[in-house]
């Protein structure tokens, strides 16, 4: 699978643990049903100690933290204001999670329902994302992605082979994407491969909406469109 | 009343303008203009053995770049990034003592940065910037880097970490992409 290339008409690249992707998850869904399409969803499973340092936290306090400037946690602090307003626009509650997860698992758990219940992507999204944000959610115990993918009513029989490291099917294709990104200018989520077009966060839905319905008038500013 | 912080070196600052005086004029809203200094960074060269944390930024800066270029072009700007990011703390300075309306030393601050790419910390060059926008400054241009400091820590105390940086209903919004919202509340502050 080429990172850029697809028989869809968009590559849409999420994270569970981004609070950014989680916002632009039901919009992105919205559009795609507005405009009768079907995206091509993949996982991009960020590597935030790499770039944005590390921390942990306890009771909604910081009990370790390493490589972060005041700045940077200042920028970070913003950023979850920024995207638990927007959730709970969306009736959605977002609350910081306490250490960096490997996201891995439920990121593989969307390449298993795009080839296996391509109908049931949205329900997988619900079955997730929004509890993982209440912290409510291990998402490194693969009996619980299991769950998610019941209680989206996708047979879960198989995923944990599919996930498997070492011999896994998407574990392997997880994998390939991974070393892809930065290559092909992709670093974060939600990614928007349209085209030669790649588009970092969901203000660029209005362009993507007008890009993909024929390009009539003026191209749309960025913007996060609201309900 | 809308209070929008700006950085003129600022890729993002500088295509909120237009977006913003429209929304402005729209609504009958008057904007308090201040000063933030941003951080700006070229687009770090590709290295023989990148970590994944320099490949992140470098590939985030590049993307960034692309981004505005693409979206600059779509407002009619052919938006070219200097050589040298340089600081532009001089001229926020003197935005931040400006009495009356600030306009037209922003439109001008900005017009030299991104298209003569002009050194904006240069004492001639903001000198000539006032004296061209027709603005009335009167404190000096020592005063004005004393008075871009204070500005810019009280901003930073209230939180900003960017620009543009939109206050409105005690909110702190970051970003153009906000205007949607910026509009919902100014026309229902409460």
């Amino acid at each position: 699978m080429h990172v850029l290339r697809s028989d869809a008409p968009l590559i849409v690249y999420v994270d569970i643990k981004s609070p950014y992707a989680f916002v632009a998850i039901r919009p992105t869904l919205a559009l795609e049903a507005e405009l009768g399409l079907q995206f091509d969803w993949r996982p991009l499973t960020l590597d935030i100690p790499s770039y944005l340092g590390s921390a942990e936290k306890k009771k909604g306090q910081v009990v370790k933290s390493s490589g972060r400037s005041q700045r940077t946690w200042n920028a970070i602090r913003y950023s979850y204001r920024d995207a638990r307003r927007y959730a709970e626009r969306q009736g959605l509650i977002l609350k910081g999670t306490e250490k960096i997860w490997d996201s891995s698992l439920p990121n593989i758990g969307i390449l298993w329902v795009m080839q296996t219940a391509r109908d049931k992507l949205a329900d997988y999204f619900e079955a997730v994302y929004p509890p993982f944000w209440r912290r409510e959610l291990d998402i490194e115990d693969i009996s619980v992605v299991e769950a998610c993918l019941q209680q989206a009513g996708i047979d879960a029989s198989g995923f944990a082979a599919f996930a498997a490291f070492a011999s896994g099917e998407g574990r392997a294709l997880h994998d390939d994407l991974q070393t892809q990104f930065h290559p092909n200018g992709i670093y974060g989520v939600p990614t928007y491969v349209f085209g030669d077009d790649i588009l970092f966060g969901r203000e660029h839905i209005p362009y993507l909406r007008w890009a993909l319905s024929g390009r009539q008038g003026a191209a749309p500013d960025i913007a996060y469109e609201i309900a | 009343m809308l209070t929008v912080y700006i950085d003129f070196k600022s890729p993002e600052a500088y295509l909120a303008l237009a977006p913003t005086l429209e929304l402005a004029n729209r609504l009958s809203l008057s904007i308090d203009w201040k000063p933030f200094r941003t951080i700006e960074r070229d687009v770090p060269k590709l290295g023989k053995e990148e970590t994944v944390g320099e490949s992140h930024r470098r590939v985030r800066a590049e993307s960034q770049r692309r981004l505005a270029i693409k979206y600059a072009a779509h407002q009619g700007i052919d938006l070219t990034y200097p050589p040298i990011l340089g600081s532009t703390e001089l001229a926020l300075g003197v935005l931040a003592g400006l009495d009356g309306d600030r306009l037209a030393f922003i439109r001008v601050a900005f017009q030299a940065y991104w298209h003569d790419h002009a050194d904006l910390n240069d004492d001639a060059t903001v000198q000539a910037l006032i004296e061209q926008s027709g603005v009335d400054h009167r404190g000096g241009l020592a005063e004005a880097r004393q008075l871009f400091e204070s500005e810019q820590e009280q901003a930073e105390e209230i939180g900003i970490v960017g620009a543009p940086a939109y206050v409105i209903a005690d909110q702190i919004f970051v970003g153009r992409e906000h205007l949607p919202w910026i509009e919902e509340l100014a026309q229902n502050p409460d």
